[in-house]
């Protein structure tokens, strides 16, 4: 039983992770159709600025907030940059398809050596705002921790936010309309180059949420060439492609699945499985239903 | 008369080669050899990117499968040299087959996605079996140079030998096949996969040959270069790996094996460059990251402005100004109303 609580928790804990990551990169899809590489990239750099911010603020509750603000506005300076630069140049032949996710890998590149540049090869610490010890009730502690359970708490508020942005407000039917029909939305007087970029930046501000808490919840070490970071950006494109790639409730669907799926087999199998579990769940997922859980037929052509 | 017998061509690029390397020190010479290796990588790409449209991030992967197959025939039964080489191949094939069965089904970021995954998790898969050796890895010995070259003949030049005999063997085969049935099947499919399959090739059965065939030329490339570091191990295959192919190819241009010496020799010059700056300016932060800033801006760069490679730019050029010799395959089929083409 206290087997089957802790699987559900740490499902759940990396869940809420994994489900920022896939968040941004869907955001990102449907915003620009465009699947960004370099998004783990994207969120090391701001866990890097969280980590500069925690030093030099010396409070992590106005550094996260902060480096979620510089991560959007990277964000969006990228969109406004390359991939501008790369509509206006769009390529023909062969490498059109692909040339966008060659630029997204070119970014990986060029973030990882920056980062190098600044901040050196060596490991940097950020501290845990919080206690990382699980709660004791009686004699059994469980693994949620207080650092975990804010994690938790932080990012289904987050999500709650962008539930009522997307659904309730105006800039959310604009972003709604020019994912789903780009000319038609521009037609209807709706700036879509604006809300692109603007897509680009929550993208931005969820892929930082999730770099620093990711690294916070975990052993707290940041270096260029972090393993964690790849695997989170692996993580959060299979649980985005699980969800559909278009849809937002999709990516929170599929990240819950994968989570889940990935902390049973580290508790009750090997945590040598972890990876190529989650590897055959996207092929799984990719030849059973390429449209993901939550996606539309017509989607995975787009 | 080199147009229409290319072997010649590629004989003699073979003997200035033989030529050049009796000239070099050992690390040009060993540069030379991871040139090669380099090409026949940036090749297998090519093959797959630009004839058949489908993409890899994460070729790497099928390097290390090629390398580590290497060197455990070699270890463990061992196996001649040559045998390695095969082994290494049909291995990454046989890997590249099963993978592209579900690619082949698969479009643009979902492909990606899915081989860079495979890249990113296969070192660490590696880490966890005691037959790979950790983070060691195994050892891939091909022995000494045979005695009958005489004294003076180095273990790299030897490698250098091994390595750009295969190379161009692979690139004469790999150029025949591209202008042969299966290589225009291929670009009709990548083309227009509707026009294709009306016109009677069978798509999936195209895209799965493609993604074999890089594959098992990715496994060849992955041996040679465990040859000449004469270890297989996770460090000798990382992430950077993958990327410096793609980069490779998009310098070299996806669509024409003509380029891929600018490819190839870019990425062994890189970290040259580098170091020398470095050495200028003294400062190990630039050893260091120099070479990845160099290749990232320089593929950001390529993808924007040059985005078929150079070579593919100035036969557009040439064909701009009228006396072209290129003439892609077309087809367009026409259903009641309906007609689709490759022609864009």
């Amino acid at each position: 039983m206290k087997q089957f609580l802790d699987m559900v928790l740490i499902g759940i804990s990396a869940a809420s992770i994994y489900s920022l990551m896939a968040i941004s990169m869907v955001l990102v899809w449907r915003s620009t159709r465009v699947v960004n590489f370099a998004q783990a990239g994207m969120a090391l750099l701001s866990a890097y600025i969280g980590y500069e911010l925690v030093a030099r603020v010396g409070n992590f509750w106005i550094a996260l907030p902060l480096a979620m603000i510089l991560g959007a506005a990277f964000s969006a300076f990228i969109e406004f940059v390359l991939m501008r630069t790369l509509q206006k140049h769009s390529a023909q032949g062969a490498i059109a398809a692909i040339a966008p996710i060659i630029a997204t890998l070119g970014l990986l590149g060029l973030i990882r050596a920056g980062i190098g540049f600044i901040w050196g090869h060596a490991d940097v610490q950020i501290e845990a705002p919080l206690s990382k010890v699980g709660f004791t009730f009686g004699d059994t502690t469980i693994v949620m921790s207080p650092m975990g359970l804010f994690v938790l708490l932080f990012v289904i508020e987050l999500m709650i936010i962008v539930s009522i942005v997307f659904q309730d407000t105006n800039i959310g039917l604009a972003l709604r309309a020019s994912a789903y029909a780009p000319e038609i939305a521009q037609l209807a007087g709706i700036r879509v180059s604006g809300i692109r970029t603007l897509g680009w930046a929550i993208a931005g501000a969820a892929g930082a949420a999730a770099g620093i808490l990711q690294t916070v919840n975990g052993t707290g070490a940041l270096s260029p060439e972090s393993l964690e970071f790849s695997l989170l950006l692996v993580f959060g494109f299979i649980a985005a492609v699980v969800g559909g790639l278009e849809s937002l409730p999709g990516a929170v669907l599929g990240a819950l699945i994968l989570g889940l799926v990935l902390a049973a087999v580290q508790i009750y199998i090997s945590g040598a499985l972890v990876f190529i579990v989650a590897f055959l769940l996207l092929l799984l997922v990719l030849i059973l239903r390429p449209q993901g859980f939550l996606g539309s037929k017509a989607g995975r052509r787009a | 008369m080199l147009k229409k017998h290319p072997i010649i061509t590629f004989i003699f690029f073979g003997f200035i080669l033989f030529l050049i390397s009796n000239r070099l020190d050992e690390l040009r010479v060993y540069q030379g050899a991871t040139v090669a290796v380099y090409a026949i990588g940036i090749a297998s790409l090519i093959l797959l990117i630009g004839y058949s449209g489908q993409v890899s991030l994460g070729h790497g992967a099928f390097l290390a499968i090629g390398g580590f197959a290497a060197a455990l025939a070699r270890i463990h039964y061992e196996a001649p040299v040559w045998l390695t080489f095969v082994v290494a191949v049909l291995a990454a094939a046989i890997a590249g087959a099963l993978l592209g069965l579900a690619a082949a089904r698969l479009s643009g970021p979902y492909l990606a996605g899915t081989t860079l995954a495979l890249a990113i998790g296969l070192p660490s898969i590696a880490n966890q079996f005691s037959i790979f050796g950790g983070e060691q890895g195994i050892s891939f010995d091909i022995g000494l140079p045979p005695a009958s070259l005489g004294e003076d003949f180095t273990q790299y030049k030897w490698f250098f030998w091994i390595s750009w005999t295969v190379a161009l063997i692979t690139l004469y085969w790999l150029r025949n096949i591209l202008n042969s049935r299966y290589g225009r099947g291929w670009r009709a499919v990548r083309s227009n996969d509707v026009a294709a399959e009306l016109a009677g090739i069978h798509v999936g059965r195209n895209k799965v040959l493609a993604f074999t065939i890089s594959a098992g030329l990715a496994g060849l490339a992955g041996a040679l270069l465990a040859m000449t570091i004469s270890l297989a191990s996770p460090g000798v295959f990382p992430l950077a790996l993958s990327f410096s192919l793609a980069t490779g190819a998009v310098l070299s241009g996806v669509t024409t094996l003509g380029g891929i010496m600018i490819g190839s020799v870019t990425l062994v010059a890189i970290p040259e460059i580098a170091l020398a700056i470095a050495n200028r300016y003294g400062s190990e932060t630039i050893t260091t990251n120099l070479p990845g800033l160099l290749v990232s801006a320089l593929l950001i760069l390529t993808v924007l402005f040059v985005p078929n490679g150079p070579v593919e730019q100035m036969h557009a050029k040439r064909a701009k100004r009228g006396h072209s010799s290129h003439s892609p395959v077309e087809i367009s089929v026409r259903v009641g109303s309906k007609t689709w083409s490759t022609k864009k």
